[in-house]
């Protein structure tokens, strides 16, 4: 394999090199720059084609406004990082820079095809759903940090949504564990390219549970309630300028592109049909990919919700058809037992 | 009935899965649909014959009845004393002015003429206020400029299906 050949070559073990690469390449840091990149002007592009607009343009042409976001981030790069007076500035400045860091940690486990893992673990669901958790937490101190009351709006909707929708995931992800009878991606998506049978098709309810947490926890349409532009300007990122800006946009990409990655490891099939690392790798990508694009182009179809309404629909309805999604998945584990 | 029961009653009834997937597919079927978007910069709406925009003035042909200035409803036109003139000219606000054509019309000399340029862009307040001779430059600059534009022209025409269409023409 390339990658004990290299590990031979750079004299390091094999583990230290992968625990290394998959967090800063593949499926970490590099390809999620360029992801992101892609998401956000895929996203801009969508949304003015089904309101019949042209989207992002003139940047270039040529390519259909491919570059805007390189002109934005060039932008935030240079522009002045304004810390106001009031503001906690310990808290104001590590905020977003935290968050990031935590939600590139799940990468380590992720695995992005057959052998691309940095460290495979028998309880990787529950270390991605850990990580995962922890950027709410600095969320909403940076909605506190930044002492203005839209930020701290934003924080407190973060807080109650973050509970609901996690509940939700949770959820999700304890039937999938208890259908799969595992705990580890690895062994889930080889149970279904075993039988054949991916998630989706043998517990459908479950994969309509994570997709909706997904969704919250991410802030796509409707659920884009923390962030709110109409209401409370960008929610608890109002304050910020410059990179931390273009950090604090990037976090719900980098949330969005993490639990996409687990949806289609879970649901999806993962590397199927393919087994050798490459073809797996951009198999895994792909069907990611399409997953993403599809969250993003809900922002062009539906408006949205009111906290209540979001917060009603977690309770009262998707709460109750966890349970279902759990029974059903004891029920289907006879299929990958 | 009170008001409520009345209100809940009149309540379409709605599927809520097959709405879900009804608003989806309608996104998708839209999203395959061509924008209908005027290319401003590089594209242009071909204007009519006398289309009102900028306000052209000839030094040259103007004879300081001061008629344009009387007649100028938001006074966008004052008269000025140019050094080494006996007669006084007319200046132009050009952010005052509403493009209303008065001034052109009752102009005896034909010195102030409309034109089609209505997009000049000025960087200060201050710049769109000229005095007679300032006035004379500009105009003959942007006649000139808009002279060698190379846009597509185009005409605008509602369609039941797309929307706007936009028509070529040489
Ligand atoms: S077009 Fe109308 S508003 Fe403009 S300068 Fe002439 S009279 Fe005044
Ligand atoms: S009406 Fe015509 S001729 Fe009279 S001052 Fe104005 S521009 Fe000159």
């Amino acid at each position: 394999m390339v990658l004990v050949e290299l590990a031979k070559i750079l004299h390091v073990p094999v583990w230290a090199l992968r625990g290394f690469l998959a967090p800063l390449v593949y499926p970490g840091l590099a390809v999620l720059l360029g992801t992101v990149l892609f998401l956000i002007w895929a996203e801009r592009k969508m949304a003015a084609r089904v309101q019949q607009r042209v989207g992002p343009y003139y940047v270039s042409p040529k390519l259909h406004g491919a570059l805007q976001l390189i002109a934005d981030g060039a932008r935030f790069a240079l522009q002045e990082i304004i810390v106001h007076i009031e503001t906690d500035r310990l808290m104001f400045i590590l905020g977003p820079i935290l968050t990031f860091t935590f939600l590139t940690l799940p990468f380590t486990v992720l695995p992005g095809g057959p052998g691309i893992y940095g460290f495979r673990s028998d309880f990787s669901m529950v270390i991605v759903y850990a990580l995962l958790t922890l950027s709410p937490i600095t969320v909403i101190l940076m909605g506190w940090a930044s002492s203005n009351k839209f930020a701290m709006i934003g924080g407190g909707r973060e807080a109650l949504l973050t509970v609901s929708g996690e509940i939700t995931l949770a959820l999700a992800m304890l039937s999938v564990a208890a259908m799969y009878g595992t705990l580890d991606f690895v062994t889930a998506v080889e149970k279904q390219m075993h039988t054949g049978i991916i998630g989706l098709v043998s517990n459908p309810i479950a994969a309509l549970l994570f997709f909706l947490a997904m969704l919250l926890l991410t802030d796509r349409v409707p659920f884009d309630i923390v962030l709110g532009e109409q209401e409370i300007v960008q929610g608890p990122y109002t304050e910020y300028s410059g990179v931390l800006y273009a950090l604090t946009m990037a976090i719900d990409y980098v949330k969005l592109y993490a639990l996409s990655l687990a949806f289609t490891l879970l649901f999806l099939g993962g590397w199927a049909p393919f087994t050798t690392p490459l073809l797996g790798a951009i198999s895994v990508y792909i069907k990611s990919l399409i997953v993403m694009l599809f969250s993003v182009f809900l922002r062009a179809v539906y408006g949205r919700m009111k906290l209540d309404q979001a917060m009603n629909f977690f309770w009262a309805r998707l709460f109750p058809l966890g349970f279902v999604a759990l029974a059903l998945g004891v029920f289907v584990h006879v299929i990958y037992a | 009935m009170t008001n409520k029961e009345e209100r809940d009653n009149h309540r379409p009834s709605i599927n809520p899965v097959l709405a879900h997937l009804e608003a989806i597919a309608t996104g998708i079927k839209w999203l395959t649909r061509k924008p209908m978007t005027l290319m401003y910069p590089d594209m242009e709406e071909k204007k009519p014959e006398y289309f009102r925009g900028f306000i052209i003035f000839n030094y040259n042909k103007c004879i300081g009845c001061s008629l344009c200035a009387q007649i100028c409803p938001p006074r966008a036109i004052h008269m000025y004393r140019v050094p080494g003139d006996k007669r006084i000219r007319p200046g132009y606000d050009a952010g005052r002015c509403i493009h209303c054509g008065l001034c052109t019309d009752i102009c005896p000399t034909d010195a102030l003429d409309v034109s089609p340029v209505h997009d000049e862009v000025f960087e200060q307040i201050g710049s769109m206020d000229f005095d007679p001779v300032e006035w004379h430059i500009i105009s003959k600059k942007l006649v000139e400029e808009h002279a060698k534009r190379k846009r597509k022209l185009v005409i605008t025409r509602v369609d039941e299906e797309v929307g706007l269409r936009y028509e070529p023409v040489e």
